[in-house]
């Protein structure tokens, strides 16, 4: 049976908590719920970053996912976008 | 006065075309910070590696993509481009902009940007090129509640939609670029802000196969106008044509004299699948063989008109040449009506199909193409609830991308090959 929204919120923060890498895909989620559709998962972290739990960190071309207190403020990486 | 000294850049401006040095000159003597791009860039040059950062976690209150950070890693030497950030403004449909809103969205870039722009990106958006993080605020409220301009996409996000000029100029248009193009916009505003995808995701709309837009080689998934019945034939306009009297192309090769017009070599000749001919003065053509190249149409567009049972053919998994080589779409559907009058719903379904697929089977920063190219056609096809056809291959008789299972071949895996060939040979 699929996690509650809250229950999910908190799956989320749990796993960009304590994943070893600071800035994480929106496929590293997924597994904090097999049972919820993928673009679920994607609108509940999205939320997260609404609420100021997490935040985005864009290269340009690809998005991750971090908590605030993991991440520098300014930061930046070679890529294309 | 010049801030650097940049030989190298300079030489930039020697040739007989524009140069972007020039235009940064040019804009230096109106914000001396863009002397700094002149002399990272040279630097650049000189050193043969860059000194832009890419990424990081700048973007305005509610939004996941439209900017994207950039620094300088000498910020001390460079001051000017110590943040460089780039904002995606989404263009409007066919990129009809009035003059005063040029001028408005440049007034603004001036007040809080370089004033450096990019017009347009190749994903079609205006960009504008070199902002300051505390800037950024600022600059979106005053462009989304003073002019009414948004941001476009970035990072994993659904990328500004894009379409060629449509019904609004062209005879050609298959279908109205602007409204389908103008609709999925609106309709999925929260795709474009906020990252949804495990990479980039672009659809694009071209009215004709012409493919003014470049959907085939740049989309995720493409919508070209095309037609299912014949091609309309003016047959006194083709011997107008023939006669000399009507210019080939419109008259846009006029500048040189190419000598009187030949149909069967400029036209007939270059046929792709030689499904046109000449009998008794007339063109004829064997519509069930044309592929859409359009050139017969382009040549002689007085004589020669798209049918009338219009729509477009769809493909997907386009993608511009970053990590395993450009790529093209692949055909998927070959017509599909699309129309305002259930607002896109065809089109929008196959496209959320495309997502919820992707979503799921995509790897972190594989595109859709790549995915396709990953599990195979008939695995996609198969998602997409289509049914094989001819149509499904990217060469004729050469790649065959459309195998059958083994429930589907009778006696299965377990025949004997011998035996059989014993009786078909290969």
């Amino acid at each position: 049976m699929a996690l509650s929204k809250e229950e999910l919120k908190a799956a989320i923060l749990k796993k960009a908590e304590t994943a070893p890498k600071p800035q994480l895909y929106i496929k590293d989620f997924y597994a904090c719920d097999p049972d919820t559709k993928p673009r679920e998962i994607k609108n509940v972290a999205n939320d997260l970053v609404k609420e100021g739990k997490m935040m985005f960190w864009s290269s340009g071309s690809t998005t991750m996912y971090a908590m605030k207190n993991r991440i520098k403020n300014e930061e930046g990486d070679s890529g294309v976008n | 006065m010049a801030k650097h000294e940049t030989p190298l850049l300079d030489e930039l401006e020697k040739g007989p075309w524009p140069s972007f040095v020039t235009d940064i000159k040019r804009q230096a003597e109106k914000n001396p910070d863009c002397w700094d791009i002149l002399g990272q860039v040279e630097l650049s040059y000189k050193e043969k590696i860059t000194h832009w950062k890419h990424g990081g976690i700048v973007g305005v209150f509610g939004y996941g993509g439209g900017i994207v950070g950039r620094y300088s890693d000498l910020p001390k030497r460079f001051p000017g481009v110590e943040h460089f950030h780039t904002v995606r403004l989404n263009q409007p449909a066919s990129k009809y902009y009035s003059t005063e809103h040029l001028r408005a969205i440049c007034d603004k870039w001036e007040k809080y940007g370089s004033g450096m722009t990019n017009m347009h990106g190749s994903t079609g958006d205006l960009v504008l090129l070199g902002c300051r993080t505390e800037a950024l605020e600022p600059l979106f409220y005053e462009l989304t509640h003073e002019i009414q301009q948004d941001l476009g996409g970035s990072g994993s996000n659904l990328r500004t939609p894009a379409n060629c000029l449509g019904q609004s100029r062209c005879e050609w248009a298959c279908y109205d670029t602007e409204e389908t193009c103008h609709h999925l916009t609106m309709h999925y505003q929260d795709e474009i802000h906020r990252p949804a995808f495990p990479y980039k995701f672009k659809f694009k709309f071209s009215g004709c196969p012409n493919d003014c837009v470049a959907s085939i080689a740049r989309s995720d998934v493409a919508v070209i106008g095309t037609w299912r019945d014949n091609i309309r034939i003016d047959q006194a306009a083709v011997k107008e044509y023939v006669a000399g009297n009507i210019p080939s192309n419109g008259g846009a090769h006029a500048g040189r004299d190419w000598g009187k017009f030949d149909i069967q070599k400029e036209v007939i000749a270059l046929c792709p699948t030689g499904c046109m001919w000449m009998e008794g003065g007339e063109l004829k053509i064997d519509d069930a063989e044309c592929t859409r190249c359009m050139h017969c149409l382009n040549v002689m567009p007085r004589a020669l008109r798209p049918g009338l049972d219009q729509g477009a053919t769809i493909c997907c998994g386009a993608k511009a040449p970053i990590l395993d080589g450009a790529q093209f779409a692949t055909l998927i559907v070959p017509f599909m009506k699309v129309s305002a009058d259930n607002e896109f719903e065809e089109l929008i379904e196959f496209i959320e199909k495309v997502w919820d697929w992707w979503m799921e089977v995509g790897k972190n920063r594989e595109r859709v193409g790549e995915t396709m190219q990953r599990v195979g056609l008939p695995t996609f096809i198969k998602v997409m609830d289509l049914e094989p056809i001819p149509q499904h291959i990217k060469e004729p008789r050469s790649n065959p991308y459309v195998f059958w299972q083994e429930e589907e071949v009778e006696g299965g895996w377990s025949r004997d090959v011998e035996e059989f060939r014993a009786r078909h040979a290969a």
